[in-house]
Protein backbone atom coordinates (compact mmCIF):
# COMPACT_ATOMS: atom_id res chain seq x y z
CA UNK A 1 0.00 0.00 0.00
CA UNK A 2 2.76 2.91 0.73
CA UNK A 3 4.67 1.23 -1.82
CA UNK A 4 1.63 2.26 -4.31
CA UNK A 5 1.78 5.68 -2.67
CA UNK A 6 5.26 6.43 -2.93
CA UNK A 7 5.46 5.55 -6.53
CA UNK A 8 2.65 7.60 -7.13
CA UNK A 9 3.79 10.30 -6.17
CA UNK A 10 6.82 9.66 -7.53
CA UNK A 11 5.21 10.09 -10.56
CA UNK A 12 3.30 13.13 -9.99
CA UNK A 13 6.92 14.84 -8.91
CA UNK A 14 7.91 13.83 -12.54
CA UNK A 15 5.15 14.76 -14.27
CA UNK A 16 5.15 17.97 -12.48
CA UNK A 17 9.42 18.36 -13.07
CA UNK A 18 8.53 17.82 -16.66
CA UNK A 19 5.51 20.66 -17.08
CA UNK A 20 8.06 23.21 -15.43
CA UNK A 21 10.58 22.30 -17.83
CA UNK A 22 8.15 22.67 -20.75
CA UNK A 23 6.53 26.14 -19.83
CA UNK A 24 10.33 27.83 -19.06
CA UNK A 25 11.41 26.24 -22.72
CA UNK A 26 8.17 28.13 -24.40
CA UNK A 27 8.68 31.33 -22.09
CA UNK A 28 12.17 31.08 -23.17
CA UNK A 29 10.98 30.80 -26.47
CA UNK A 30 8.55 33.63 -26.82
CA UNK A 31 10.89 36.08 -25.10
CA UNK A 32 12.36 39.92 -27.07
CA UNK A 33 14.86 39.38 -29.78
CA UNK A 34 16.31 42.29 -30.91
CA UNK A 35 18.68 42.44 -33.74
CA UNK A 36 20.77 45.58 -35.30
CA UNK A 37 20.16 45.37 -38.96
CA UNK A 38 21.42 47.12 -42.15
CA UNK A 39 19.52 50.67 -42.16
CA UNK A 40 19.21 50.18 -46.41
CA UNK A 41 17.55 46.58 -45.44
CA UNK A 42 13.85 46.67 -46.66
CA UNK A 43 11.62 45.92 -43.61
CA UNK A 44 7.62 45.50 -44.53
CA UNK A 45 5.87 44.65 -42.02
CA UNK A 46 2.37 45.95 -42.01
CA UNK A 47 2.59 47.31 -45.22
CA UNK A 48 2.03 51.18 -44.20
CA UNK A 49 4.46 53.81 -45.12
CA UNK A 50 8.00 53.05 -43.68
CA UNK A 51 11.74 53.58 -44.00
CA UNK A 52 12.16 52.15 -47.11
CA UNK A 53 9.49 54.39 -48.90
CA UNK A 54 11.12 57.50 -47.07
CA UNK A 55 14.28 56.14 -48.63
CA UNK A 56 13.35 55.18 -52.07
CA UNK A 57 11.02 58.79 -52.21
CA UNK A 58 14.75 60.82 -50.77
CA UNK A 59 16.62 59.20 -53.65
CA UNK A 60 14.26 59.82 -56.43
CA UNK A 61 14.27 63.15 -55.47
CA UNK A 62 17.77 63.62 -54.79
CA UNK A 63 18.28 62.19 -58.09
CA UNK A 64 15.95 64.30 -60.36
CA UNK A 65 17.13 67.48 -58.47
CA UNK A 66 20.84 66.82 -59.04
CA UNK A 67 20.83 65.60 -62.63
CA UNK A 68 18.14 68.51 -63.52
CA UNK A 69 19.86 71.69 -65.21
CA UNK A 70 18.20 74.48 -63.44
CA UNK A 71 21.19 74.87 -60.80
CA UNK A 72 23.48 74.50 -63.48
CA UNK A 73 21.49 77.17 -65.45
CA UNK A 74 20.85 79.51 -62.30
CA UNK A 75 24.73 79.37 -61.11
CA UNK A 76 25.60 80.03 -65.26
CA UNK A 77 23.53 83.52 -65.01
CA UNK A 78 25.01 84.43 -61.75
CA UNK A 79 29.09 84.19 -62.32
CA UNK A 80 28.64 81.13 -60.88
CA UNK A 81 26.58 81.47 -57.57
CA UNK A 82 24.56 78.98 -56.61
CA UNK A 83 21.11 79.50 -55.84
CA UNK A 84 19.87 79.88 -52.58
CA UNK A 85 16.50 77.94 -51.25
CA UNK A 86 14.37 77.82 -48.56
CA UNK A 87 13.17 74.24 -47.31
CA UNK A 88 9.09 75.25 -47.00
CA UNK A 89 6.12 72.83 -46.17
CA UNK A 90 5.98 69.37 -47.06
CA UNK A 91 1.92 68.29 -46.50
CA UNK A 92 0.83 64.64 -45.60
CA UNK A 93 -2.55 64.41 -47.21
CA UNK A 94 -2.90 60.57 -46.55
CA UNK A 95 -4.63 59.40 -43.87
CA UNK A 96 -1.57 57.99 -42.29
CA UNK A 97 0.40 59.22 -39.82
CA UNK A 98 3.61 59.74 -41.89
CA UNK A 99 6.45 61.68 -41.04
CA UNK A 100 7.43 63.55 -43.70
CA UNK A 101 11.02 65.18 -42.46
CA UNK A 102 12.64 62.01 -43.27
CA UNK A 103 12.85 62.37 -46.60
CA UNK A 104 13.30 66.26 -46.85
CA UNK A 105 16.01 65.68 -44.24
CA UNK A 106 17.95 63.97 -46.85
CA UNK A 107 17.26 65.92 -49.63
CA UNK A 108 18.49 68.73 -47.36
CA UNK A 109 21.78 67.00 -46.26
CA UNK A 110 22.21 65.98 -50.17
CA UNK A 111 21.86 69.53 -51.34
CA UNK A 112 24.04 71.26 -48.23
CA UNK A 113 26.54 68.26 -49.38
CA UNK A 114 26.71 68.37 -52.64
CA UNK A 115 27.26 72.36 -53.16
CA UNK A 116 24.65 72.87 -56.01
CA UNK A 117 22.49 74.84 -53.61
CA UNK A 118 22.67 76.90 -50.64
CA UNK A 119 20.10 75.99 -47.90
CA UNK A 120 18.64 78.58 -45.54
CA UNK A 121 17.15 77.70 -42.05
CA UNK A 122 13.30 77.14 -42.26
CA UNK A 123 10.55 79.53 -40.79
CA UNK A 124 10.97 77.32 -37.49
CA UNK A 125 14.54 76.76 -37.10
CA UNK A 126 15.45 80.60 -37.70
CA UNK A 127 13.14 81.62 -34.55
CA UNK A 128 15.88 80.09 -32.49
CA UNK A 129 18.62 81.38 -34.12
CA UNK A 130 17.15 85.05 -33.89
CA UNK A 131 16.32 84.70 -30.25
CA UNK A 132 19.99 83.59 -30.32
CA UNK A 133 20.91 86.75 -31.78
CA UNK A 134 19.09 89.26 -30.09
CA UNK A 135 20.27 87.18 -27.24
CA UNK A 136 24.33 88.17 -27.97
CA UNK A 137 23.09 91.78 -28.88
CA UNK A 138 23.05 92.07 -24.89
CA UNK A 139 25.17 89.96 -23.37
CA UNK A 140 27.79 89.01 -25.89
CA UNK A 141 31.28 90.83 -26.30
CA UNK A 142 31.25 92.90 -28.99
CA UNK A 143 33.55 91.36 -31.19
CA UNK A 144 32.02 88.17 -31.01
CA UNK A 145 28.31 89.45 -31.62
CA UNK A 146 26.73 87.65 -34.57
CA UNK A 147 25.46 90.35 -36.77
CA UNK A 148 21.55 91.31 -37.10
CA UNK A 149 20.43 91.72 -40.76
CA UNK A 150 23.01 89.74 -42.20
CA UNK A 151 20.44 87.14 -43.19
CA UNK A 152 20.75 85.11 -46.20
CA UNK A 153 17.46 85.71 -48.26
CA UNK A 154 16.33 82.60 -50.16
CA UNK A 155 15.49 82.96 -53.88
CA UNK A 156 13.58 79.29 -54.16
CA UNK A 157 10.81 77.68 -51.89
CA UNK A 158 11.20 73.95 -51.83
CA UNK A 159 7.60 72.55 -51.41
CA UNK A 160 5.59 69.10 -51.35
CA UNK A 161 2.83 66.95 -50.76
CA UNK A 162 2.45 63.18 -50.14
CA UNK A 163 -1.00 61.64 -51.12
CA UNK A 164 -2.33 58.39 -51.23
CA UNK A 165 -4.81 56.00 -52.85
CA UNK A 166 -6.06 52.87 -51.14
CA UNK A 167 -7.85 50.25 -52.85
CA UNK A 168 -8.98 46.75 -51.00
CA UNK A 169 -10.72 43.42 -51.42
CA UNK A 170 -10.82 41.01 -48.89
CA UNK A 171 -7.82 39.80 -47.70
CA UNK A 172 -5.81 41.85 -50.43
CA UNK A 173 -5.32 45.35 -50.32
CA UNK A 174 -3.49 47.84 -52.83
CA UNK A 175 -2.12 51.13 -51.35
CA UNK A 176 -0.15 53.84 -54.21
CA UNK A 177 1.74 56.97 -52.74
CA UNK A 178 2.56 59.80 -54.59
CA UNK A 179 4.97 62.75 -53.78
CA UNK A 180 5.17 65.30 -55.78
CA UNK A 181 8.03 68.24 -54.80
CA UNK A 182 8.00 71.81 -56.51
CA UNK A 183 11.21 74.76 -56.52
CA UNK A 184 9.48 77.84 -56.68
CA UNK A 185 10.77 81.10 -57.52
CA UNK A 186 10.07 83.41 -54.73
CA UNK A 187 9.74 86.90 -56.38
CA UNK A 188 8.18 85.30 -59.47
CA UNK A 189 6.32 82.15 -58.30
CA UNK A 190 7.54 80.69 -61.29
CA UNK A 191 8.17 76.51 -60.96
CA UNK A 192 11.77 75.77 -61.76
CA UNK A 193 11.68 72.07 -60.89
CA UNK A 194 9.10 69.50 -60.29
CA UNK A 195 9.96 66.14 -58.26
CA UNK A 196 7.71 63.39 -58.22
CA UNK A 197 7.99 59.50 -57.13
CA UNK A 198 5.30 57.33 -56.78
CA UNK A 199 5.23 53.97 -54.99
CA UNK A 200 2.87 51.26 -55.24
CA UNK A 201 2.61 48.53 -52.89
CA UNK A 202 0.27 44.93 -53.22
CA UNK A 203 -0.66 43.67 -49.36
CA UNK A 204 -1.62 39.85 -49.28
CA UNK A 205 -2.51 39.11 -45.35
CA UNK A 206 -2.88 35.11 -45.40
CA UNK A 207 -5.64 33.57 -44.41
CA UNK A 208 -3.51 31.51 -41.79
CA UNK A 209 -0.74 32.47 -39.62
CA UNK A 210 -0.01 35.63 -37.46
CA UNK B 1 -24.76 16.05 -67.09
CA UNK B 2 -23.79 16.85 -63.33
CA UNK B 3 -20.20 17.01 -64.27
CA UNK B 4 -20.80 19.71 -66.77
CA UNK B 5 -22.79 21.97 -64.22
CA UNK B 6 -19.96 21.38 -62.20
CA UNK B 7 -17.82 22.56 -64.97
CA UNK B 8 -20.36 25.75 -65.69
CA UNK B 9 -20.49 26.41 -62.27
CA UNK B 10 -16.48 26.76 -61.55
CA UNK B 11 -16.22 29.09 -64.64
CA UNK B 12 -19.08 30.99 -63.93
CA UNK B 13 -17.25 31.37 -60.66
CA UNK B 14 -13.87 31.98 -61.91
CA UNK B 15 -15.00 34.70 -64.00
CA UNK B 16 -16.75 36.47 -61.28
CA UNK B 17 -13.60 36.42 -59.15
CA UNK B 18 -11.25 39.67 -59.99
CA UNK B 19 -8.43 38.92 -62.28
CA UNK B 20 -5.16 38.35 -60.05
CA UNK B 21 -2.50 40.12 -61.79
CA UNK B 22 0.96 37.73 -61.92
CA UNK B 23 3.73 40.59 -61.52
CA UNK B 24 6.95 39.83 -59.93
CA UNK B 25 7.43 42.60 -56.84
CA UNK B 26 10.18 45.01 -57.50
CA UNK B 27 11.75 44.89 -54.22
CA UNK B 28 11.44 42.30 -51.81
CA UNK B 29 11.80 41.56 -47.58
CA UNK B 30 15.91 41.58 -46.83
CA UNK B 31 16.85 43.49 -50.12
CA UNK B 32 19.47 46.93 -49.51
CA UNK B 33 18.20 50.37 -50.80
CA UNK B 34 21.55 52.21 -51.29
CA UNK B 35 21.67 55.73 -50.23
CA UNK B 36 22.58 58.71 -52.19
CA UNK B 37 25.83 59.53 -51.16
CA UNK B 38 27.86 58.60 -54.12
CA UNK B 39 25.44 60.52 -56.07
CA UNK B 40 26.08 63.56 -53.54
CA UNK B 41 29.71 63.05 -54.21
CA UNK B 42 29.51 62.88 -57.63
CA UNK B 43 27.60 66.10 -57.96
CA UNK B 44 29.52 67.93 -55.64
CA UNK B 45 32.65 67.19 -57.28
CA UNK B 46 31.04 68.54 -60.67
CA UNK B 47 29.19 71.57 -59.25
CA UNK B 48 32.83 72.71 -57.51
CA UNK B 49 34.52 72.28 -60.58
CA UNK B 50 32.45 74.45 -62.28
CA UNK B 51 31.53 76.97 -59.58
CA UNK B 52 35.35 77.45 -60.09
CA UNK B 53 35.62 78.07 -63.40
CA UNK B 54 32.85 80.47 -63.71
CA UNK B 55 34.43 82.37 -60.45
CA UNK B 56 37.66 82.29 -62.73
CA UNK B 57 35.89 84.30 -65.55
CA UNK B 58 34.35 86.20 -63.23
CA UNK B 59 37.18 87.62 -61.75
CA UNK B 60 39.13 87.91 -65.07
CA UNK B 61 36.61 90.68 -65.94
CA UNK B 62 36.35 92.15 -62.86
CA UNK B 63 40.07 92.30 -63.66
CA UNK B 64 39.66 94.11 -67.05
CA UNK B 65 36.60 96.24 -65.83
CA UNK B 66 38.52 97.65 -63.34
CA UNK B 67 41.86 98.06 -65.25
CA UNK B 68 42.08 101.45 -66.15
CA UNK B 69 38.24 102.52 -65.61
CA UNK B 70 37.70 106.45 -64.51
CA UNK B 71 36.68 107.02 -60.57
CA UNK B 72 33.17 107.11 -61.41
CA UNK B 73 33.17 104.17 -63.15
CA UNK B 74 35.70 102.46 -60.80
CA UNK B 75 32.98 103.31 -58.17
CA UNK B 76 30.00 102.29 -60.06
CA UNK B 77 31.70 98.89 -60.36
CA UNK B 78 32.64 98.92 -56.65
CA UNK B 79 29.08 99.97 -55.65
CA UNK B 80 27.60 97.13 -58.11
CA UNK B 81 25.68 99.44 -60.17
CA UNK B 82 25.67 99.58 -64.05
CA UNK B 83 26.31 103.38 -65.02
CA UNK B 84 26.67 104.93 -68.61
CA UNK B 85 29.98 105.14 -69.95
CA UNK B 86 30.65 101.76 -68.85
CA UNK B 87 31.95 99.60 -71.05
CA UNK B 88 30.78 95.39 -71.85
CA UNK B 89 33.20 93.96 -69.26
CA UNK B 90 32.35 96.42 -66.71
CA UNK B 91 28.47 96.05 -66.67
CA UNK B 92 29.18 92.04 -66.42
CA UNK B 93 31.82 93.32 -63.38
CA UNK B 94 28.46 95.68 -61.54
CA UNK B 95 26.24 93.00 -62.66
CA UNK B 96 28.87 90.37 -61.40
CA UNK B 97 28.34 87.97 -64.14
CA UNK B 98 29.83 86.58 -67.14
CA UNK B 99 29.27 86.34 -70.58
CA UNK B 100 27.09 83.45 -69.98
CA UNK B 101 23.72 85.52 -68.40
CA UNK B 102 23.89 87.34 -71.79
CA UNK B 103 22.83 87.11 -75.15
CA UNK B 104 24.76 90.20 -77.35
CA UNK B 105 23.65 91.77 -80.38
CA UNK B 106 25.85 93.76 -82.56
CA UNK B 107 26.05 96.18 -85.49
CA UNK B 108 28.84 98.61 -86.51
CA UNK B 109 29.46 100.82 -83.48
CA UNK B 110 26.54 100.00 -81.15
CA UNK B 111 25.68 96.16 -79.27
CA UNK B 112 22.65 95.27 -77.31
CA UNK B 113 22.94 93.11 -73.94
CA UNK B 114 19.99 91.09 -73.51
CA UNK B 115 19.67 88.50 -70.78
CA UNK B 116 19.68 84.91 -71.76
CA UNK B 117 17.31 83.88 -69.66
CA UNK B 118 13.88 86.17 -69.32
CA UNK B 119 12.89 84.85 -65.75
CA UNK B 120 16.61 85.53 -64.54
CA UNK B 121 17.69 88.39 -65.30
CA UNK B 122 20.81 89.71 -63.79
CA UNK B 123 20.83 92.55 -61.25
CA UNK B 124 22.72 95.20 -60.07
CA UNK B 125 22.26 97.11 -56.89
CA UNK B 126 19.72 98.97 -58.01
CA UNK B 127 17.20 96.32 -59.99
CA UNK B 128 16.58 93.91 -62.61
CA UNK B 129 18.61 94.72 -65.93
CA UNK B 130 16.60 93.96 -68.82
CA UNK B 131 18.78 95.58 -71.24
CA UNK B 132 21.95 97.44 -71.89
CA UNK B 133 22.66 99.48 -75.10
CA UNK B 134 26.57 100.73 -76.03
CA UNK B 135 27.29 102.28 -78.41
CA UNK B 136 30.72 102.91 -79.16
CA UNK B 137 31.63 100.77 -76.89
CA UNK B 138 30.16 102.35 -73.91
CA UNK B 139 27.18 102.30 -71.97
CA UNK B 140 24.61 104.63 -73.96
CA UNK B 141 21.33 103.67 -72.22
CA UNK B 142 20.31 101.05 -69.98
CA UNK B 143 16.91 99.52 -69.00
CA UNK B 144 15.13 98.32 -65.91
CA UNK B 145 12.48 95.72 -64.97
CA UNK B 146 10.61 97.51 -61.66
CA UNK B 147 7.24 95.66 -60.50
CA UNK B 148 5.79 98.67 -62.34
CA UNK B 149 7.07 97.85 -66.17
CA UNK B 150 10.54 98.95 -67.61
CA UNK B 151 12.79 102.14 -66.86
CA UNK B 152 15.39 103.30 -69.30
CA UNK B 153 18.08 105.29 -68.06
CA UNK B 154 19.29 107.47 -70.68
CA UNK B 155 21.30 110.55 -69.08
CA UNK B 156 22.63 110.79 -65.59
CA UNK B 157 19.74 112.13 -64.13
CA UNK B 158 17.86 109.32 -64.89
CA UNK B 159 20.40 107.02 -62.58
CA UNK B 160 19.73 109.01 -59.68
CA UNK B 161 17.41 107.74 -56.37
CA UNK B 162 15.03 110.78 -57.20
CA UNK B 163 14.84 109.83 -60.63
CA UNK B 164 13.76 106.43 -59.57
CA UNK B 165 11.38 107.92 -57.22
CA UNK B 166 9.19 110.05 -59.63
CA UNK B 167 9.55 107.22 -62.14
CA UNK B 168 7.71 104.89 -59.54
CA UNK B 169 5.44 107.09 -58.75
CA UNK B 170 4.77 107.50 -62.29
CA UNK B 171 3.88 104.53 -62.73
CA UNK B 172 1.98 103.86 -60.10
CA UNK B 173 -0.19 107.16 -61.10
CA UNK B 174 -0.56 105.30 -64.89
CA UNK B 175 -1.72 102.34 -63.14
CA UNK B 176 -4.36 103.85 -61.22
CA UNK B 177 -5.28 105.85 -64.02
CA UNK B 178 -6.15 102.55 -65.78
CA UNK B 179 -8.41 101.55 -62.61
CA UNK B 180 -10.08 104.46 -62.62
CA UNK B 181 -10.95 103.61 -66.42
CA UNK B 182 -11.88 100.18 -65.50
CA UNK B 183 -13.80 101.28 -62.37
CA UNK B 184 -11.85 100.00 -59.55
CA UNK B 185 -12.33 102.76 -57.47
CA UNK B 186 -10.34 101.00 -54.54
CA UNK B 187 -7.33 99.41 -56.38
CA UNK B 188 -6.99 102.89 -58.01
CA UNK B 189 -7.16 105.18 -54.59
CA UNK B 190 -4.66 102.45 -53.30
CA UNK B 191 -2.28 103.43 -55.90
CA UNK B 192 -2.55 107.20 -55.79
CA UNK B 193 -2.20 106.94 -52.11
CA UNK B 194 1.23 105.26 -52.89
CA UNK B 195 1.96 107.15 -55.28
CA UNK B 196 1.43 110.72 -53.11
CA UNK B 197 4.05 109.09 -50.62
CA UNK B 198 6.56 109.03 -53.63
CA UNK B 199 5.32 112.25 -55.00
CA UNK B 200 4.29 114.47 -51.25
CA UNK B 201 4.24 117.90 -53.02
CA UNK B 202 1.81 117.32 -56.24
CA UNK B 203 -1.20 118.86 -56.24
CA UNK B 204 -2.97 117.48 -58.93
CA UNK B 205 -2.23 113.73 -57.20
CA UNK B 206 -3.81 115.53 -54.34
CA UNK B 207 -6.66 116.04 -56.49
CA UNK B 208 -7.45 112.97 -57.92
CA UNK B 209 -7.21 111.04 -54.75
CA UNK B 210 -10.00 113.93 -53.73
CA UNK B 211 -12.49 113.43 -57.07
CA UNK B 212 -11.95 109.07 -56.12
CA UNK B 213 -12.77 109.76 -52.56
CA UNK B 214 -15.89 111.84 -52.93
CA UNK B 215 -17.11 109.37 -55.34
CA UNK B 216 -16.74 107.08 -52.67
CA UNK B 217 -19.13 108.29 -50.96
CA UNK B 218 -16.31 109.65 -49.00
CA UNK B 219 -17.08 113.20 -48.10
CA UNK B 220 -15.35 113.82 -44.97
CA UNK B 221 -11.59 112.49 -46.16
CA UNK B 222 -12.61 114.16 -49.53
CA UNK B 223 -12.94 117.60 -47.90
CA UNK B 224 -9.96 117.18 -46.19
CA UNK B 225 -8.20 116.21 -49.52
CA UNK B 226 -9.77 118.98 -51.08
CA UNK B 227 -8.30 121.46 -48.73
CA UNK B 228 -5.29 119.91 -48.74
CA UNK B 229 -4.84 120.15 -52.68
CA UNK B 230 -6.20 124.25 -52.76
CA UNK B 231 -2.95 124.50 -49.87
CA UNK B 232 -0.76 122.61 -52.00
CA UNK B 233 -1.88 125.17 -55.34
CA UNK B 234 -1.37 128.13 -52.64
CA UNK B 235 2.46 127.02 -52.10
CA UNK B 236 3.17 126.69 -55.88
CA UNK B 237 1.50 130.03 -56.56
CA UNK B 238 3.65 131.89 -54.19
CA UNK B 239 6.92 129.31 -55.11
CA UNK B 240 6.25 130.64 -58.81
CA UNK B 241 5.16 134.19 -57.48
CA UNK B 242 8.74 133.52 -55.03
CA UNK B 243 10.41 132.27 -58.73
CA UNK B 244 9.26 135.14 -61.02
CA UNK B 245 10.03 137.62 -58.56
CA UNK B 246 13.99 136.05 -57.82
CA UNK B 247 14.29 136.22 -62.04
CA UNK B 248 12.57 139.53 -61.58
CA UNK B 249 15.18 140.44 -58.90
CA UNK B 250 17.72 138.55 -61.35
CA UNK B 251 16.72 141.11 -64.35
CA UNK B 252 16.60 144.04 -62.95
CA UNK B 253 20.19 143.49 -61.79
CA UNK B 254 21.39 142.77 -64.67
CA UNK B 255 19.49 145.63 -66.34
CA UNK B 256 21.23 148.27 -64.22
CA UNK B 257 24.34 146.39 -64.49
CA UNK B 258 23.99 147.04 -67.91
CA UNK B 259 22.49 150.79 -68.02
CA UNK B 260 26.12 151.19 -65.62
CA UNK B 261 28.49 149.89 -68.30
CA UNK B 262 26.31 151.42 -70.80
CA UNK B 263 26.36 154.98 -68.81
CA UNK B 264 30.38 154.68 -68.63
CA UNK B 265 30.38 154.38 -72.11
Amino acid sequence: MLDAFVRRLARMTTRVACAAVLAGASLACASRSVARIDPGTVTDLSGRWNDTDSRLVANKLIEESLTNPWAKRYAELHGGEAPVIIIGEFSNRTMEHIPVGTFVRDLERAYIGSGVVRVVASSTEREDVRAERQDQQQYARADSRARIGQEQGAKYMLQGELQAIEDGSGREKVVFYQVDATLVDLESNTKVWFGQHKIKKYIERKPFGW
Amino acid sequence: MINRRMVLGLMVLAACSPKRIQQQPIMQMGDVVAGSDSRVAVAAAESDAERRALAMRRDSIANAALAGCTPSICDAVGRGEVALGMNESQVLAATRTTDGAWTARRSTGSAVLVPRSPDELPRDMIGNVAMVQLRNGQVASYTYRDARGLRVVDSPADATADARTAAMADALIREADEMVANGDMVGALDRYDRASTLKPRDAMLEYRIASILDRSLRPVEALMRYQRFLHQMELEKIEARGDAYAKLADAIARARERVIILEKR
